[in-house]
């Protein structure tokens, strides 16, 4: 299951950490800092390229979340390509990311993980992550049967 | 060392080198060459091993890495073939699964191996030390011995500083050189040396101190086995190797061994290899990932392993007299066999025809193929070859591959590939996937 991403802390702005708290996900493991964005958090939420800045968006919606959106955090990309969730005229976009998690497994991302962008009913956007099928590679890395799809890469 | 200091040092260095090519003259040869040429012969031997190279290669490219904990994969993605510092600190071992290793370095960031940009970044390591050595070793792909030329004016403990400083400074990796008086000794010192370390050490006493603390596993081949052997005679230090009785050596573990002794005794018997010897085989293969019984699959792979061979085959020169194809299951079976060919060849179609009998005898329905070797022997260099009578005509052929070549390089490899292949797009799409370790060309060891 895919569980996060992590950045550098130089590619998020001052002016972002602060309107929204970002210092205390940061985490050290050695070199620069980094800030995580899991799906554990209490406030789940993804860094998005978004209307051309960098904006931090709700990660999909909890189940206890009443609301017409899914209440998920990921979505097919063979859905979003079947016209799926076109009634709610979705915005694909770029989640950043140096890192990212599976199953206890950090892994380095390039450049980013796609991602589709929706408004709820209060006209704010919402985020899920775009996932296929594992490649065969990563079913090994993670054990997951699913994985991100990543901006420019394969894994 | 601090970055700032490191690049300080390194200029001054390329100064120093620079000015001495001046001070020489000398118009008309290559910079490089002449500065060379004037400096004192030596008989030591250097040895020069990047640290922890693959992860730091993937560094040079990706400064975020730097201080963490980095393990890079193989091509399954099951095992961790290299790890830095940080993580082998963490208790991870090169070959450790990679479930084993995230519990016991959960901060670990694992990366996918890039064979083709660990190549260029040895190649700029091997082109960067012939700016201080005339006779460079390319023997693996992080790893090169070397004629260790004093810098004007410096010792050799200071040219292999510089050369050590000068590299991260070009290429940004942290390498580790050692001299001495032989290619063992060379290597042994490095080994000591590591990480980041700079060490010449041509007295006797100063190797003897070293080869003291040193088991004899620690030297390029001495394994379990033969370090049993020596120590039922009560060698078990490197130290004990070379005051032992040569004639007790060359008795217990061969010529091998003598050379060994030689070399521990400071006798330089292995000679620098600045070009690859010829082959007497190529190979290509290895793992094909998920085992399969899917018969097209596998054949799929092996046309896959022969146009990867037939590369190795065009850039070496030489042509194959026989084919052998060993295939291996996951249930441990094997079954190879070996087609000698009409007469030596390269051509696809040749080669083709011959795997396709001999693929006939290795299936086994049924089985799940896990493993793959393709290997051309009987090399031979196209001057040297005994036509055949009955071979189909040439020009057809030798054009088509010519095509074939050209698209491949200007489009990218494997753009244009054999149709068998078309059961692996899965494998094509994958940019990675496509370069492994035995297509990197000219290293001496495996």
């Amino acid at each position: 299951m895919f569980a996060g991403v992590a950045l550098a802390f130089s590619q998020i702005p001052t002016y972002l950490i602060e309107r929204h708290g970002l210092n205390r996900r940061i985490y050290h493991r050695g070199g620069e800092d980094e800030i995580q964005f899991l799906l554990g958090d209490r406030e789940r939420v993804l860094p998005v390229w978004f209307e051309g800045q960098l904006q931090i968006l709700p990660w999909g919606l909890p189940r206890s979340y009443r609301s017409t959106l899914p209440s998920t955090a990921w979505t097919w990309r063979s859905t979003v390509e079947e016209g799926g969730w076109n009634a709610l005229e979705p915005q694909l976009v770029c989640i950043p990311a140096r890192m990212g998690l599976d199953r206890g497994v950090w892994f380095r991302i390039r450049e980013g993980v796609r991602g589709l962008v929706v408004h709820d009913e209060s006209g704010q956007p919402v985020v899920y992550v775009l996932v296929e099928p594992a490649t065969h590679y990563y079913r090994i890395m993670t054990r997951s049967d699913w994985m991100p799809c990543l901006v420019g890469e394969a894994i | 060392m601090s970055q700032e200091g490191v690049e300080s040092q390194a200029t001054t260095i390329l100064e120093s080198v620079i000015v001495y090519k001046l001070c020489c003259g000398g118009r008309g040869l290559p910079a490089r060459g002449l500065a060379l040429a004037a400096m004192p012969p030596t008989k030591a031997i250097g040895h020069l091993d990047a640290d922890c190279f693959y992860v730091s290669a993937e560094r040079v490219r990706d400064g975020f890495l730097k201080g963490k904990p980095v393990g890079v994969l193989g091509n399954q993605g099951a095992c961790v073939i290299a790890k830095s510092y940080e993580m082998k600190a963490a208790g991870v071992k090169t070959g450790e699964p990679i479930w084993e290793a995230i519990q016991k370095c959960p901060d670990g960031i694992y990366v996918k191996r890039d064979f083709r940009w660990y190549e260029v970044l040895s190649q700029r390591l091997l082109d960067a030390m012939h700016h201080f050595s005339p006779e460079v070793e390319y023997y693996s792909i992080d790893e090169f011995f070397f004629r260790a030329v004093p810098l004007p004016g410096r010792t050799l403990q200071q040219t292999a500083e510089a050369m050590r400083d000068h590299l991260l400074h070009t290429v940004g990796v942290p390498v580790t050189v050692g001299i001495g008086r032989s290619k063992t000794l060379a290597k042994l010192i490095s080994d000591t040396a590591k990480p980041f370390g700079a060490l010449a050490l041509l007295e006797r006493e100063d190797e003897r101190r070293l080869l003291r603390r040193m088991p004899v596993t620690e030297i390029s081949g001495i394994a379990a086995r033969r370090a049993a052997t020596l120590a039922a005679y009560g060698i078990r230090t490197c130290l004990e190797l070379a005051d032992a009785q040569r004639s007790l050596v060359t008795q217990v573990i061969t010529a091998t061994g003598e050379a060994i002794w030689w070399e521990l005794n400071g006798e330089p018997i292995t000679p620098l290899h600045t070009q690859r010897p010829p082959h007497k085989m190529l190979s290509r293969g290895g793992s094909i990932g998920k085992a399969t019984a899917d018969r097209q699959r596998v054949w799929g792979f092996v046309v896959r392993n022969l146009e990867r061979l037939i590369e190795g085959l065009e850039f070496h020169r030489v042509w194959a007299g026989a084919l052998t194809l060993l295939l291996q299951y996951d249930d441990g079976l094997e079954s190879g066999v070996q087609e000698e060919l009409l007469t030596p060849t390269m051509r696809f179609d040749l080669l083709l025809d011959a795997l396709k009998r001999g693929f006939e005898r290795v299936w086994l329905p049924g089985l799940r193929v896990s493993r793959m070797h393709l290997i051309a022997s009987q090399l031979r260099r196209p001057g040297f070859v005994q036509r055949g009578l009955f071979e189909p005509p040439e020009e057809p052929a030798r054009r088509l591959a010519q095509l074939k070549r050209e698209i491949n390089e200007q489009l990218g490899r494997f753009a244009l590939r054999s149709g068998a292949t078309l059961t692996l797009n899965d494998i094509y799409r994958d940019q990675e996937q496509g370069y492994d370790i035995c297509d990197i060309r000219g290293k001496i060891c495996f």
